[in-house]
């Protein structure tokens, strides 16, 4: 389960909304709670992927910029528990891509449809321990 | 000895530790005392012998691949971060 203030979840949207027509991402920061992630900071990150023609269906964050946001998170004592990203006109279900290029089980995959512009519904999977694929996850949005 | 940070999703592999304390004089043989001290951690890092393709290693905040990868030299006071590339798409 991802648990999400609402106001970091309208953080995330507006990202998303910002980034459109391209795919926007970032870092969830937190804690990891008897199996729940629990969100207390987002993290917006540049879509570093390679082909700008691409942006608008595919999202890469740099390594580099995950270590900076990982050792700011580790000085306020908060974990890296997450990964945002947005799917311009197209719904939020975790796709072959991001099965592809997934790291670990463990982590949120939170996903928001962006329809023309505007920020619609996310939704939230984790990967499965055998990396056989995405199992959705409950999100409560507080 | 050196001290690796263990990403959050793999605690419950190292023992719930956040970081774990390593022999070894070199990134690849401090990697492999990691592995000794917690054998889950193996499959989530390596995929046979090599690191897994989505698996960056940095110590003191430079990428190992710039330096002399799995050879380079450690130093008792140094730490290594392991951090995930990520990319995907809707489609």
């Amino acid at each position: 389960m991802l648990i999400l203030p609402v106001n970091i979840h309208t953080q995330i949207a507006a990202h998303g909304a910002a980034s459109y027509p391209h795919e926007g991402c970032g870092l969830l920061l937190g804690a990891a709670e008897d199996g729940r992630n629990v969100v207390t900071a987002a993290c917006p990150l540049p879509n570093v992927w390679p082909v700008v023609s691409e942006k608008p269906e595919r999202f890469r964050i740099d390594p580099n910029d995950w270590r900076d946001v990982e050792l700011e998170a580790i000085s306020e004592g908060l974990d890296v528990i997450g990964i945002f990203h947005s799917h311009p006109d197209h719904p939020p279900v975790a796709s072959p891509r991001d099965l592809a290029w997934a790291s670990w089980p463990g982590y949120s995959y939170l996903i928001t449809q962006v329809i023309a512009g505007e920020p619609g519904m996310s939704r939230s999977w984790q990967l499965a321990a055998d990396r056989s694929g995405f199992n959705e996850e409950a999100v409560e949005i507080v | 000895m050196a001290t690796i940070r263990i990403p959050t999703p793999l605690r419950p592999y190292s023992g719930g530790q956040s970081s774990v304390v390593v022999s070894g004089t070199n990134v690849g043989d401090a990697l492999l005392d990691l592995t000794r001290q917690h054998p889950q951690l193996q499959s989530h890092l390596f995929e046979g012998e090599a690191l897994r393709s989505f698996v960056n290693v940095y110590l003191n905040k430079e990428d190992i691949r710039g330096l002399q990868g799995s050879n380079t030299t450690l130093k008792p006071d140094d730490t290594l971060m392991i951090i995930p590339s990520i990319a995907g798409g809707r489609s």
